[in-house]
């Protein structure tokens, strides 16, 4: 099969092969320091070690939506010139918000699990935390959008769209939670208790997020290969139906 | 919940969710390669046709 | 430019005035949810009172949604959309045409809503500009972002379930600056009520920008 060999690398490359050993391994240290050599924080005591995986997997989180915005409008004006040109920039969007989607989820998980042990309460309607959740739900329909049947070219315009429209909205979503919980009222719990970061703990905070980030990489890469992998599945199993009903067609006569 | 107990949880999720996503998109990619038969380098187009011809 | 606008939302309004969809089933509809917010809420008179303006614009958002949904379904059940495309008409004269239908039949949902909160949860209104103000930039708001989301999910055939999911967190800072602006307007809250209104123009002026340089990308096939 001609074509064979450049398509399998599709799957795993020598590069992408050495990025996932050195993401697992990544985190695996990052686990060693994150739990084990870290120390415990003064106010905080063990429960800062959360910090480690929560703050990361947001700002990963932030990253790789705001790499689903620009590959957005990157699609948008290549497509403009030409229907069928810039689909890698709409792969990328797709791959980088799903990743993102799961270190949002993360995020709020093992933030609420840090908030249960040192606010005493899972949720609080706080700013951050209500436009992370917003953040969240958003993203799940730009996915929910992506996944829908439809001609290519037109979902694919119709998520651009609406990736950036959402970028745009993340502000107005968050100045204006913000502003309901100061404007009315005074915070009812102290919620600014945050630890100390120096020393050990500034660089272990560092580091879990380089080894994130080359998780996130790794990941985003593979699932841009599976999304063009999805699209040549779909156009052949397209050829082959309309080259079934031309051998029918053929056939009957 | 203690602190460490919750710390243990929080981490545990974490790494769990990743890993099972990370094999989600790998075996997803390894799954579709298979089905237009570009997944493996290994295989030769030889064989694929004797499995071809023993299937039917 | 400005007939071309006024000539969607005539043809919009005709469609409408005919089906009596919004009078007919969404008004009485959305009238019902003010009867079951009362149920949940055990006909507890201070905590409605105290949540009408929430309570307020949910019906709204659960009218509005349905309004939406019917707005666009009119234009791809007969491949409207296509003769929509090819006609002389400019996107952006296209995409204020139909906010401004939707302006209009939010607002009569909202003509009969208002009254609704007023009579059914005993509140009275101490600021009357504002709670004007609120209401016509909080419907702007719902009416642009609808047009919005509504094109986005169009055509779709899952697009009664998609399009909540996308409009709610969008709409989230309108529905949260609704409901503040009209419990200040309605006297259970002391504060920047005029803010969250102006909060609700801005919102509808961004989404204007955003539609007008997004629309002809959404209508585009191919």
């Amino acid at each position: 099969m001609p074509g064979a060999n450049s398509a399998a690398k599709m799957t795993a490359t020598p590069v992408t092969r050495v990025l996932g050993v050195s993401a697992l391994a990544a985190t695996a240290l990052m686990a060693v320091l994150g739990l084990i050599v870290s120390p415990p924080d003064v106010i905080q005591g063990e429960a800062v070690r959360m910090l480690y995986v929560h703050v990361p997997s947001i700002w990963i989180a932030y990253g790789s939506f705001a790499l689903t915005s620009t590959s957005s409008v990157l699609f948008l004006r290549r497509s403009r010139r030409r229907a069928d040109q810039g689909r890698h920039y709409d792969r990328l969007a797709g791959s980088a918000a799903e990743v993102g989607v799961v270190f949002t989820a993360i995020t709020l998980i093992t933030g609420m699990l840090w908030g249960k042990v040192t606010w005493g309460t899972y949720w609080q309607w706080d700013a951050r935390l209500t436009t992370t959740v917003l953040l969240f739900v958003t993203y799940l329909g730009y996915l929910a959008l992506r996944r829908l049947p439809a001609e290519p070219t037109v979902r694919s315009r119709r998520a651009a769209v609406m990736a950036l429209i959402s970028f745009v909205n993340v502000p107005i979503v968050h100045y204006s939670v913000d502003w309901w919980r100061t404007l009315h009222q005074k915070a009812s719990l102290s919620v600014g208790r945050r630890p100390e970061i120096t020393g050990e703990m500034y660089w272990t905070l560092l580091y879990s997020t380089l080894a994130v980030t080359i998780l996130a990489t790794w990941l985003i890469i593979h699932r841009y290969r599976v999304i063009r992998l999805e699209e040549l599945r779909d156009e052949e199993g397209l050829e082959a139906l309309i080259a079934s009903r031309l051998n029918k067609d053929v056939g009957s006569h | 919940m203690s602190e460490v107990a919750t710390v243990v949880v929080g981490w545990g999720i974490t790494f769990v969710a990743l890993a099972t996503y990370s094999t989600w998109v790998v075996l997803r990619g390894k799954g579709i390669g298979q089905e237009l038969g570009i997944g493996e380098i290994e295989q030769s187009d030889v064989e694929k046709d004797t499995s071809a011809t023993t299937d039917s | 430019m400005l007939t071309e606008i006024l000539l969607v939302a005539r043809k919009d309004l005709r469609v409408e005035r005919r089906a009596k969809i919004a009078l007919g089933q969404v008004a009485p509809l959305a009238l019902l949810i003010l009867m079951v917010f009362a149920f949940a809420l055990d006909a507890n008179t201070s905590l409605l009172e105290r949540g009408a303006g929430g309570l307020y614009w949910l019906a709204v958002l659960y009218g509005g949604t349905l309004l939406i949904q019917r707005s666009f379904d009119v234009e791809t059940d007969d491949g409207n959309m296509d003769a929509l495309r090819m006609s002389a008409i400019g996107m952006p004269s296209l995409f204020l045409g139909k906010a401004l239908a939707l302006f209009v039949q939010i607002t009569v949902l909202q003509l009969i809503l208002g009254p609704g909160i007023l009579l059914l949860y005993n509140v009275g209104v101490v600021d009357w500009a504002l709670l004007f103000a609120a209401a016509i930039a909080g419907t702007l708001a719902f009416s642009v972002c609808g047009v919005l989301w509504g094109v986005m999910s169009a055509g779709l055939r899952v697009r009664a379930t998609l399009l909540p999911l996308l409009l709610v967190p969008v709409l989230a800072p309108v529905l949260l600056a609704g409901s503040r602006a009209f419990e200040t307007a309605l006297g259970v809250r002391a504060g920047a009520g005029w803010t969250w209104a102006g909060l609700m123009f801005v919102i509808a002026a961004v989404h204007t920008a955003l539609g007008l340089g997004a629309f002809g990308f959404l209508l585009e096939e191919g």
